[in-house]
């Protein structure tokens, strides 16, 4: 036999992109575009200036601290302490502020953000604590922490401070684009750099996928938890200035339930929660998702209430969406997953 | 053994007619007949690809094909998933396992089938350990069933597929490369039940790149290539030379060819290791241009052994060197910063990383050398250069860099965590199992590296249960039993005799050159 015989036999075809990969990172994009061009239908005010300039200001903090959460839930763990160090780091950047002025407060709530990223990652690598355990231990502790320092009352940005540049970060508009908005996309472009060409971001996404083979691949779990909670940690220092720059307040109870928003971006965005797969495209799409879905109801007077339960079930759709990916991995999954919602006749164990 | 002439005249169990599957970007089975007899066993060989696996899922209801027909007993027979199948008495044995790590080796061995105490909703335990105990027994292996699963070695794992399939009283037993973890005796074991399962009537579809157990054990045997079927005939009309002419399509020259190599200074050095109770008194030497074999039965200690080697286990005492330096790496990092490259028995466990393409898998150990620019950014162009290396190299058969390891054939995920052994440029590489489930061609070719490599100057501890390789391969052998050197065989003394003395009588044996040490 030739070799050009065997050549011809093993040569590439070209790989069909299946639609169960489009849709992990386009999906929720799709559904995104979707819904804004539904919504001058169903909420007419929706599409004007000062509204947009609102709902990407507002997404900001949920955005930017998405970023982080991308990283944890790629490596296979969540953050549940990032309402915590959001309250906490916003409360001590603010006591920075009025004892050293804008650059203290930038300081004092990265490196904030930062020890309480160093306290997880230690709570997990050194106590072997579980993240899931070891964050929600640290969510109650950084809150009681920020309550503690807010005792006599929240901290504030007192208002003869209205033209200090600090005051700017949350409410200046570039181009029309408020900078908070742009700061996040800085987050999220440098997230995307870190998660997809360097190497840490690749160890990262291999830890995730499997933690055993990782090892062997010199890969050590110390250094990527130590990474990916300190990212969280950084990315909370950065959502905490532009939310006290917009707030101008912050006590320990700033940001109730900032945790599952956050998580419910990045769930929704297309990040498996196993591990081992993650997107920055579907979270920044998802955080949008959810913040226009929000804007929707409450342009059409739905009360708070309802709009925590819709929040809640769109929740539950992408875990259920996330869990039947999971167990219907590999070609067709999509279908099968779909089909798989319909319950057959389960099969009797002997009895 | 293995006339089809008593098969004359028996009806098909079994037949598929035009069968196809297809996944993206490839058909993995291009309209395939196949037809199994009452009581025969049949084997089905290809190149590493060719479909086996994918046809055997077909038949366990993990796939659906997208078009063709399967008729079991002359009745249509379209399972949807692997419940339908075992309730059809057809048992599959898969290439890649499907226990549960935490639970016991009884409770995986039942799972979905446990019976029930009376009247509650307990586990009667004591029986279906006991049945497992039974079922081990036939395999004349001894593996605790109440053990958890998590615990075993990957041949004891195989084992327990096995004693699942067993298990089940099916009227087709399907094997999917069952012997590829097993080493020489548990082979042997293996080799009887199945004749015993074909006098009692059962018929057994066997897959397995070893041709000798194609040869002691079929009736028919059929042969796959590219998805397509080649041609199915009785194991008398053919031999091993005209089956894999009909596999590869092409002759394979697959006796082991070993440069002799000139003596190197000494890269490894152990000196009365002792690791937890796994490894007692380890001494042993690794030369540059080497190739060190480590054999012996399952469980022995080997992958420990190398494991220790590659700071992925604690050494409680004793010393290392490498290349005359003190050396005790604490961590995976520490022996790949030294220069030493690992390739790990169990493929699933502490090999692939799924959700990674394979262009991913492969330079995960050399993330330091994809990089560019100022940024030192990956660069996606050079990592796909290394993935074209390889692929050609070691004939990766797959649809393209991107593709996810996972949606490889079992030998192409294995040639790919070679390649990522391999890809640093390791001066000792330590090797459990190179050829796993590889294909005789793909064998013969890493064969051909080791070599190359060797010459080269690397050096190259290889852990193999199987006999052959380990012989043809290395140039020196240590047996292991029960976490001791209890043999170190070169020259002429490399027999397969002696080896399986020090694996398994306790018979001690050291050639000259070691005792002169
Ligand atoms: N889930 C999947 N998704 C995409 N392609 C797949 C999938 N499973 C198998 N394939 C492809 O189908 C082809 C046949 O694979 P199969 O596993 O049947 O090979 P095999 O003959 O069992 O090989 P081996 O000897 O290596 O086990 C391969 O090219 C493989 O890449
Ligand atoms: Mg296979």
């Amino acid at each position: 036999m030739t070799t050009e015989t065997i050549i011809e036999r093993t040569g590439d075809k070209p790989a069909k992109i299946s639609f169960g990969r489009l849709w992990d990172t386009w999906g929720v994009t799709a559904i995104l575009i979707l819904l804004l061009l539904c919504t001058p239908a169903i909420a007419p005010g929706f599409l004007e200036v000062e509204n947009l300039q609102s709902v990407l200001r507002e997404s900001a903090y949920v955005g930017i601290v998405a970023v982080g959460m991308t990283f944890a839930i790629a490596s296979g763990a969540f953050d549940l302490s990032v309402g915590g160090q959001l309250a906490l780091t916003s409360v001590v950047s603010l006591m920075a502020f009025s004892g050293g002025g804008t650059a203290a407060a930038i300081a004092a709530a990265i490196v904030t953000g930062l020890l309480c990223g160093l306290v997880n990652a230690g709570l997990i690598t050194r106590l072997r604590v579980p993240p899931f355990v070891a964050t929600l231990g640290s969510l109650f502790v950084f809150r009681g922490i920020a309550y503690l320092l807010t005792q006599d009352g929240p901290k504030t940005l007192p208002y003869s401070q209205i033209h200090s540049p600090f005051v700017k970060l949350g409410s200046l508009n570039i181009a029309g684009l408020p900078l908070p908005f742009i700061i996040m996309v800085a987050v999220f472009a440098g997230g995307w750099i870190l998660l997809r060409r360097t190497a840490i971001g690749r160890r990262t996404l291999a830890y995730g996928s499997s933690p055993s083979a990782a090892r062997f691949c010199g890969i050590s779990d110390t250094r990527i938890r130590l990474f990916v909670f300190g990212l969280v940690g950084l990315t909370v220092g950065i959502a905490a200035l532009t939310y006290i720059t917009r707030v101008w307040t912050a006590d320990g109870s700033a940001q109730d339930g900032f945790e599952l928003k956050v998580i419910a971006a990045v769930v929704l965005g297309g990040t498996a929660l196993k591990g081992g797969k993650g997107t920055l495209v579907g979270t920044f799409s998802a955080v949008f998702l959810v913040s226009v879905l929000n804007e929707v109801l409450v342009s059409r007077g739905v009360e708070s209430a309802y709009q925590r339960i819709v929040l809640g079930c769109v929740l539950i759709v992408a875990l259920t969406i996330d869990g039947l990916r999971t167990r219907f991995a590999g070609p067709g999954s999509f279908r099968r997953a779909i089909t798989g919602l319909i319950p057959r006749k389960t099969t009797q164990a002997t009895s | 053994m293995g006339s089809g002439a008593h098969l004359q005249g028996r009806s098909a169990l079994l037949e598929v007619d035009d069968l196809t599957v297809e996944f993206p970007g490839i058909r993995a089975l291009d309209s395939v007949h196949f037809d199994i007899l009452a009581g025969e066993v049949h084997a089905l060989v290809g190149e590493n690809g060719a479909g086996k696996s994918t046809l055997l899922k077909v038949l366990g209801g993990v796939h659906r094909p997208s078009s063709g027909e399967v008729r079991l007993s002359g009745e249509a027979y379209h399972p949807r998933r692997p419940a339908d199948a075992l309730a059809a008495g057809i048992a599959v044995i898969y290439q890649e396992f499907n226990l549960y790590p935490d639970l016991t080796v009884a409770e995986n061995v039942f799972s979905g089938r446990e019976p029930y105490a009376k009247g509650s909703r307990g586990i009667r335990y004591a029986e279906i350990n006991r049945r497992t105990s039974e079922l081990f027994a036939v395999l004349g292996v001894t593996i605790d069933p109440t053990a958890t699963v998590g615990s075993l070695t990957v041949s004891e794992q195989q084992l327990v597929e096995i004693c699942k399939a067993l298990s089940v009283d099916g009227r087709i037993i399907v094997m999917d490369e069952p012997t590829a973890a097993l080493s020489a005796d548990e082979v042997t074991q293996l080799l009887d039940v199945v004749k015993r399962l074909r006098a009692e009537g059962r018929s057994v579809i066997y897959v397995s790149h070893r041709l000798d157990e194609v040869f002691a054990l079929a009736d028919r045997v059929t042969v796959l290539r590219d998805g397509k079927h080649i041609r199915t005939c009785d194991i008398a009309d053919t031999d091993p030379d005209g089956l894999v002419r009909l596999m590869v399509g092409r002759d394979v020259e697959s006796v082991f060819h070993r440069d002799q190599v000139s003596e190197g200074t000494v890269v490894l050095e152990l000196t009365d290791v002792n690791a937890g109770r796994r490894l007692k008194d380890i001494s042993l030497t690794v030369r540059a241009g080497e190739v060190v074999g480590i054999g012996g039965i399952a469980g022995a200690g080997q992958p420990e052994l190398s494991q220790v080697i590659f700071g992925a286990l604690g050494v409680d005492s004793g010393t290392m060197t490498l290349n005359g330096e003190p050396f005790r790496p604490r961590h995976p990092g520490d022996a790949m910063a030294r220069g030493i490259g690992f390739l790990h028995e169990d493929r699933k466990v502490a090999g692939n990383l799924p959700d990674l393409s394979i262009r991913h898998n492969l330079t995960i150990s050399i993330l330091d050398k994809v990089r560019t620019g100022i940024g030192r950014f990956l660069a996606p162009a050079k990592e796909t250069d290394v993935y074209d290396g390889y692929h050609r190299r070691l004939n990766i058969k797959a649809t393209g860099p991107d593709q996810l390891i996972g949606q490889l054939s079992g030998g192409n995920q294995q040639k790919v965590l070679l390649g990522r052994a391999l890809a640093p440029g390791g001066r000792l590489l330590l090797l459990n199992e190179p050829t796993r489930g590889v294909d005789i061609g793909a064998k013969a070719e890493i064969h051909r590296l080791i070599n190359i490599l060797t010459a080269d100057g690397a050096a190259v501890l290889m852990v193999s249960s199987d006999l052959p390789e380990l012989l043809g391969v290395s140039d020196r052998v240590y047996v292991m039993a029960g976490g001791e050197i209890v043999g170190h065989l070169t020259g002429a003394d490399r027999t397969e005799e002696n080896v399986v003395a020090c694996a398994t009588t306790g018979r001690r044996i050291f050639s000259k050159e070691l005792s002169k040490r």
